[in-house]
């Protein structure tokens, strides 16, 4: 026991004074904080844009655009998303496009409330006999289409009342079809017809095992690579079998996987810490009030959640740190290891894919039998959790999965065992997947 | 005759169907200093971890301070490894400590020996460095202090001479010395026959896995035959003066007129007996040479006369 500690302690103490673990105690809330603050960043940081309309119908089409406009600007009061701050609509310095051409280039400036400005686009708008309508978008840029998709549905909306009213149907009734929709009720069959009905949240539980499903997989993965990348270093380095005089094989490998396991420990602490203390910060400001951080807490912390995700992690980690310390003991360096790496990254990503699936049919049958297999197991029976899988399902996977673990780190002993002495490496492994189990001469 | 620190009882280990090491036997003694010899892939190295219980035996038995090597046995032991490093980014002092405290040393003591030790080693300036940043000389010193530094009883050196210059050579041999008078056991393995004749009480000589001799120097050195070099200046042939007194091993007319005997002498027959024949045979001598037997030469004739190899594959192999 003293070996595995001071082995475990070790290994905690030169993984934590690395700049890579430090990198990874940033990345979640880093990332985290680029998710929500860069869209937020890109939408506060689009500068205004000043557009013209040239109506050359005789201001039907423009009255139209500017009612629309006036709309959504109430809309903005209301806090509801629109586009009315950032499409600003300025009177052309000219109608002809020749002598508009300088301003859509840059060259010459149009005058704004806020000063002189680039002109974004200039907009013709025509009407035929027939009542059809033609617009003319003019602008350099090719890729922004949200004011040529405005005026457009504008317009559109503008033709369909007036078809609507030209066959005596009054704008009042017009509008009052257009506010129709219908209510939903979603209700449980599960339960009584008094508390049938489904709130949203009473999703928040199934959100939050995806979450945690895709936390505890980053968590695994950047861990075990942590492991393989030390453990190549540590063979590289011919240390194994400094240590093999004071400790045995076993002791190595689980002190080793403790080690690490203190490390994720020690990550998983400082990101759920961090995100408890922000959801509470959250709550003291008025603009998140709204937000459910309430339930997601209780929902992260559900005991139905929490103690299968401890489990899962343990296991999935045991599982995965086992293979990638024995690819770690069979390579002197990471490009031998590249090679046994490839198949296992890809086993990894699968769930990934996966879990997204599990969070809509969670009784597909792809996500059922996907879930017996054991390397996936850990992942994706805590997407399907929430959602009430079979018990058949929970305890069949659950025993197969801890076989699993047990056969996998007894293999993976092996394996590290006979690495740890050179009796091993890659060719070996590459040797027993060699097809009809042709050996090298002599 | 004193205790049985190690013994090895018919041992055999076979690796992917090549034998490493076949039907080998031989103890090491309390407080002896015990050479374990043998060409590179003698199989040194694999005897040597399954004395530790790192390697297990496919036949044979193994015994470690009177029983199985069991875990808690390597805390009387030091093993300096053939394969060696050192965690690089760690500093001196903390690996020192590192291996002291897996061998049972307490944290306090494990470093004030450590820097006795780095003292002793005329390393105490880099105690507080990275090892990254010591020559290779300097990393093998803290492996040997890593390995010394929880006082064994037994202590096991797997080619410790090798990559050390010849002034941290002869000083590994003192500390090696020092400890055997301090008591401790010492095994050692290694190609190089000159430091186990200078060191060893015992030798073991081992060739592809198997022993070919068991015993003192002296008794090794026994084994090869005692030599003459003579080169004489004469009209006659002398072999039949020379014949009688042992093997004529090499005979052959020098370039400058003189001619070389090599003469391995025979039973009972002694250099002086050699040279009282050439002054009572009136021959002219230039050069008269009792040579001395090394144990290098001991090991080719050991392995020649155990008729188990061709003589130039040892040839090759003995260093």
């Amino acid at each position: 026991m003293r070996a595995i500690y001071l082995i475990a302690r070790r290994e905690y103490l030169s993984y934590v004074a690395t700049w890579g673990f430090w990198l990874s105690l940033a990345s979640m809330p880093m990332f985290m904080a680029l998710g929500f603050g860069l869209p937020i960043l890109i939408e506060n940081s689009q500068p205004v844009r000043y557009y013209a309309v040239i109506d050359e119908s005789g201001g039907a089409l423009e009255a139209a655009i500017t009612a629309q406009a006036e709309t959504a600007t109430d809309a903005a009061a209301s806090d509801a998303p629109a586009s009315a701050d950032k499409y600003i609509r300025v009177h052309p310095p000219a109608t002809d496009i020749e002598a508009l051409r300088p301003f859509l280039l840059g060259e010459q400036k149009v005058e704004t409330d806020d000063g002189p400005q680039p002109l974004f686009a200039a907009i013709y708008l025509r009407q035929d006999a027939t009542g059809g309508v033609e617009i003319e978008y003019w602008s350099t840029n090719l890729t922004d289409g949200e004011l040529r998709a405005d005026i457009r549905r504008t317009l559109s909306e503008y033709m369909q009342l007036n078809r609507l009213i030209e066959n005596g149907v009054s704008p009042e009734l017009v509008a009052e079809a257009g506010a129709l929709a219908p209510t939903v009720r979603e209700l449980n069959p599960e339960r009584s017809v008094d508390t049938a009905e489904v709130t949203s949240a009473e999703r928040l539980p199934i959100i939050v095992a995806i979450g945690v499903a895709f936390g505890l997989w980053i968590v695994i993965f950047s861990v075990v690579n942590m492991l393989l990348t030390a453990m190549i270093e540590e063979k590289g380095n011919k240390v194994l079998e400094m240590m093999l005089a004071s400790s045995r094989h076993h002791e190595i490998l689980t002190g080793k996987l403790l080690g690490v396991a203190l490390v994720s420990t020690t990550l998983l602490l400082v990101w759920g810490g961090l995100a408890a203390t922000v959801g509470l910060g959250l709550q003291q400001l008025p603009f998140a009030a709204g937000l459910p951080l309430g339930e997601i807490m209780a929902a992260v912390l559900d005991p139905g959640l929490i103690f299968p995700a401890i489990g899962y992690f343990i296991i999935g980690y045991l599982m995965y740190g086992a293979i990638f310390l024995a690819i770690g003991s069979l390579c002197e360096t990471l490009q031998d290891a590249q090679t046994l790496m490839s198949p296992m990254m890809l086993i990894m990503m699968v769930p990934l894919f996966l879990v997204m699936v599990a969070a809509d049919s969670p009784d597909s049958p792809i996500i059922v039998i996907a879930s017996w297999v054991p390397l996936w197991t850990p992942f994706i029976m805590l997407a399907r959790l929430p959602q009430d899988p079979a018990l058949f399902d929970i305890i069949g996977t659950t025993l197969v999965m801890v076989a699993t673990a047990a056969g996998v780190i007894w293999g993976a002993g092996v394996m590290f065992r006979m690495g740890a002495l050179n009796q091993a490496n890659q060719d070996t492994v590459k040797g027993w997947f060699r097809l009809g189990g042709k050996r090298k001469p002599g | 005759m004193s205790e049985i620190i190690l013994s090895l009882a018919g041992v055999s280990k076979t690796f992917n169907g090549k034998a490493a090491v076949s039907d080998l036997s031989f103890d090491v003694r309390r407080g002896k200093i015990t050479g374990f010899l043998g060409p590179n892939g003698a199989g040194k190295s694999t005897s040597l971890r399954m004395a530790l219980g790192i390697l297990t035996p496919d036949s044979g038995q193994v015994s470690l301070f009177g029983g199985r090597p069991r875990a808690s046995a390597l805390e009387r032991v030091g093993f300096l490894p053939e394969e060696r490093g050192l965690y690089r980014k760690m500093k001196v002092i903390d690996v020192i400590i590192f291996f002291a405290r897996l061998k049972g040393v307490a944290p306090i003591e494990a470093r004030r020996r450590g820097l006795a030790m780095l003292d002793e080693f005329g390393l105490g300036d880099v105690a507080e460095s990275k090892v990254k940043t010591l020559s290779k000389g300097m990393a093998q010193k803290i492996q040997i202090i890593a390995t010394l530094i929880h006082d064994p009883e037994f202590i096991i050196l797997d080619e410790p001479f090798s990559g050390l210059d010849p002034v941290n050579q002869k000083a590994l041999e003192r500390i090696v010395r020092a400890r055997a008078e301090a008591g401790a056991t010492i095994l050692f393995s290694t190609h190089v026959m000159e430091h186990a004749e200078r060191l060893c009480d015992q030798i073991v000589l081992v060739a592809r896995g198997r022993k070919v001799f068991d015993g003192t120097v002296e008794e090794a050195l026994g084994h090869v035959p005692r030599r003459v070099v003579l080169e004489t200046v004469s009209e006659t042939d002398l072999t039949p003066v020379f014949a009688p007194l042992g093997e004529i091993a090499e005979s052959r007319a020098n370039a400058d007129g003189a001619h070389h005997w090599m003469i391995n002498l025979g039973r009972g027959v002694e250099a002086q007996d050699v040279l009282k024949a050439c002054v009572d045979g009136n021959i002219k001598l230039l050069r008269f040479e009792p040579a001395r037997a090394h144990l290098h030469d001991a090991f080719v004739h050991l392995v020649e006369t155990s008729g188990q190899f061709s003589n130039e594959k040892l040839e090759g192999e003995a260093v």
